[in-house]
């Protein structure tokens, strides 16, 4: 099945959704297609006008083109996907590499797709990452 | 997702015993058709999509819990981003963080496989009527 990871360029969660034999959705596969197929100078900082429609769709002209752009690039796969695993409270999901209305305007997009979401926190120490780690696990292999 | 070039990433868990340069060597032991480029981290793997899933099948197989992959946007070595070319190399502070991460995913891997199973979540309740009142004269 597919799933839809947030935040979209985790690692940890692209690693984890591929070993318990699921497909990830994620920012980069996204961003291959830009950087492979159309010839744009530095996606996705640079943009197509396509993208920008795109991003219509999913959030008003008033709203930041920040949020706009992001959701321009992760919408279409929230509309694909058949399952999401959204990680709470990553550090970096906010900040100078994150933006904290995108990840809310996720995660209304995805409660309003209607898919099964699991919701982890990040992890501060080994027990709740073993917690994250079966958590996952138990979700994924219900989901087959 | 591209069916011709996929550019991987390996990460190594801080965990591991495991160095770049031996990861290198053991995917360029693989003999399959891909460049690989060692990172301070792990390495880098470019090929065709189905040889670089044969290699992360292959390391997986090896190190199952200690290596962590995932794919990659730009190619190896592209100007707009390596560092040896003077690229930005947007998006390191997050690998930083998550390489951080790795060590304690590791070991919640080798517990699940030992059975660990998700502890029981509480469940949120309602709030009544009457806490809400004393949490909102508390405010006063």
């Amino acid at each position: 099945m597919k799933i839809f990871i947030d935040p979209p360029n985790s690692l940890v969660l692209f690693d984890l959704v591929e070993r318990f034999g699921h497909e990830p959705l994620s920012a980069m596969a996204a961003i291959q297609e830009r950087v492979d197929n159309i010839e744009i100078d530095m996606p996705p900082m640079n943009v197509t006008l396509d993208d920008v429609v795109k991003g219509l769709k999913y959030a008003g002209v008033e709203v930041p083109s920040g949020v706009r752009g992001r959701l321009a690039v992760w919408g279409p796969m929230i509309e694909e996907a058949e399952a999401a695993i959204v990680m709470d409270e990553c550090p970096y999901s906010f900040g100078c590499v994150g933006c904290e209305r995108s990840n809310l305007m996720v995660k209304y997009l995805l409660k309003r797709r209607g898919i099964p979401v699991l919701h982890v926190d990040y992890p501060e120490d080994d027990a709740q990452a073993t917690d994250l780690v079966a958590r996952i696990k138990e979700f994924l292999e219900g989901l087959q | 997702m591209s069916e011709e070039r996929e550019t991987r990433l390996f990460m190594i868990s801080p965990r591991s015993m495991l160095t770049p340069d031996q990861l290198v060597r053991m995917v360029h032991a693989f003999g399959e058709e891909a460049i690989v480029k060692e990172t301070c981290y792990g390495c880098l793997v470019e090929g065709p999509r189905s040889k670089v899933l044969e290699i992360r099948d292959k390391v997986r197989e090896d190190h199952p819990n200690e290596v962590f992959t995932k794919c990659r946007a730009y190619p190896c070595s592209d100007p707009r981003r390596c560092r040896a070319q003077h690229g930005t190399r947007p998006g390191f502070a997050q690998l930083e963080e998550e390489w951080a991460l790795l060590a304690r995913i590791q070991r919640g891997l080798e517990a699940v496989d030992k059975g660990a199973k998700p502890s029981p979540r509480e469940e949120r309740k309602k709030l009544s009527v009457n806490e809400f009142k004393r949490i909102c004269e508390v405010q006063e």
